[in-house]
């Protein structure tokens, strides 16, 4: 019974939410603020239940892991920013964060997003099917314009020029393609909630 | 000397079609929901093809044994679950027909709600145990720390699972625990965290990976695609769909594929309107202008 009211409401409410195609209304407004209200709320909660007391208070006070406190003393300081006379010590915090996190994330994602992907732009003749290797060119030849393009030491006049416009096609490529996408992305939550009107209520309202 | 070739007016024909540019959006919206309604309501049975991520991404699957693990992360929250909930339910659907044994949890707040009701449903279809054939073990905050984490133990990232039973007391945590034990991670995800995962299961311990992707994050998933870092990928409800066929079970990703399909002739068209209208209505305001300035002369 709670389950198919739950629909209902779900149902209630996307179609106050819709109603804004037409024009602005006191339904769209009261959706909206209920959305916003009942988001917070939610992730206040669990972020504070995941992070502090399932993190925290739970292994320190209960299980008796003293050595996590230092951790969640240096997090506490986080909150001094909140007083302009004591803001100096949350950045004790920060460089902390900042430099752990910067010797984790530099070396890996400069192996992962730059160095292995310029690798994967270089085609390997002896590996590759024909057809295959014609694709690893194309990309090869799109990679090397785009760099071509972005690069503002010089003028892009000349051989420089001709280059720097084989780039703008490929770009003007890559944007299509991704607006083509986002195209299918937007139409897909428009389909989920129609099939959310004319499948799940349809139902709930069966077994109601 | 003879006047101008009546330079000033506009022709009558550009003065109509610039009426294109200048169209109620709302006659747009409801074309648009009219093209996502009416074939949800009376399907075409469009044909889908299948790509080739798609396929590798099967692939990647049904390789897997009876009694193999996999790591099944849900990576988004209920605003991207119309395209992703059909990817992970058959997902889901597909690795539990074939025995395989599902270690889930997600990086989102948002996220434990979405996985139990899913993992709920495949796991009933297929009579799957919780704690010996698949477990949920929750949000952990900081996805990142959580990914390098577990590569070492998902134990002791994990102390306790979503309802609060310790780890080493379910039957399947207790034979595995790390990346090491695990034969395929599947990530659906609606952010970057696609990226995140090749970066460090995938970088750092050799992960074999697969995800599943919004349509808008897909385009940036190629490249890890090409370049072997992902294994295999599903882009938007397509990608979906796409997965269904080829595990031979419809379901709400083929079932929207011909909305999305006419919704997308539709869109194409009024590309191609805009655009006339828009070449009609400067083509229109340039004549006028013209006209203003032999006045004026």
């Amino acid at each position: 019974m709670a389950e198919e009211l739950g629909i209902l409401v779900g149902a209630l409410l996307t179609l106050a939410i819709f109603s804004l195609l037409y024009r602005d209304n006191p339904f769209y407004r009261a959706a909206e603020h209920l959305l916003v209200g009942v988001s917070a709320g939610y992730y206040v909660v669990h972020y504070f239940y995941a992070a502090v007391i399932r993190k925290f208070t739970v292994p320190v006070f209960q299980q008796g892991e003293w050595w996590l406190l230092p951790g969640g003393l240096l997090g506490l300081l986080i909150f001094f920013r909140l007083r302009p006379r004591t803001a100096w010590l949350s950045r004790y915090a920060i460089a902390f964060y900042v430099a752990a996190w910067s010797g984790y994330l530099i070396p890996s994602v400069l192996q992962e997003r730059v160095l292995t992907q310029i690798a994967g732009t270089i085609p390997d003749p002896a590996a590759a099917a024909p057809w295959a290797l014609a694709m690893s060119l194309l990309v090869l030849v799109g990679v090397a314009s785009i760099l071509v393009y972005f690069y503002f030491s010089a003028a892009h006049t000349g051989a420089l020029g001709r280059i720097s416009r084989v780039g703008i096609l490929f770009l003007m490529a890559g944007f299509g393609a991704s607006f083509g996408y986002t195209v299918m992305g937007r139409v897909s939550l428009l389909i989920g909630r129609f099939q959310y009107l004319f499948e799940d209520l349809p139902r709930a309202l069966g077994r109601l | 000397m003879p006047a101008p070739l009546a330079a000033g007016r506009p022709p009558r024909r550009a003065g109509r079609l610039a009426a294109l540019g200048r169209v109620d959006r709302r006659w747009i919206f409801l074309l648009v929901g009219a093209s996502v309604a009416l074939p949800l309501l009376r399907p075409l049975h469009l044909p889908i093809g299948t790509s080739r991520e798609a396929r590798a991404y099967h692939a990647e699957v049904e390789r897997l044994q009876p009694g193999d693990e996999m790591i099944f992360s849900f990576d988004y929250e209920p605003d991207t679950m119309a395209e992703l909930d059909p990817m992970s339910l058959a997902t889901l659907r597909h690795a539990f027909s074939r025995g395989v044994r599902v270690i889930a949890l997600t990086n989102y707040a948002g996220g434990p709600g979405i996985a139990l009701r899913i993992l709920g449903q495949a796991a009933s279809e297929h009579e799957r145990q919780y704690g010996r054939d698949y477990v949920f073990l929750g949000y952990n905050p900081d996805y990142s720390a959580t990914m390098l984490r577990m590569g070492e133990s998902i134990r002791s990232t994990f102390p306790t699972d979503h309802f609060g039973t310790p780890s080493a007391e379910l039957p399947l945590l207790r034979e595995v625990d790390r990346y090491a034990d695990i034969e395929l991670l599947v990530t659906v995800t609606a952010s970057a965290l696609a990226e995140y995962w090749v970066i460090w299961a995938g970088g750092r311990f050799g992960q074999r990976i697969v995800a599943g992707n919004t349509a808008i994050q897909a385009v940036l998933i190629y490249p890890y695609y090409q370049t072997g870092q992902l294994a295999g990928f599903l882009g938007g409800l397509k990608g979906a769909a796409e997965y269904e066929r080829l595990i031979g079970r419809d379901g709400a990703g083929v079932r929207g594929m011909d909305a999305q399909s006419v919704a997308h002739l539709l869109i194409v068209c009024f590309i191609v309107l805009g655009n006339i209208g828009y070449f009609a209505q400067r083509r229109s305001a340039r004549a006028a202008g013209d006209a203003a300035r032999d006045g004026e002369a």
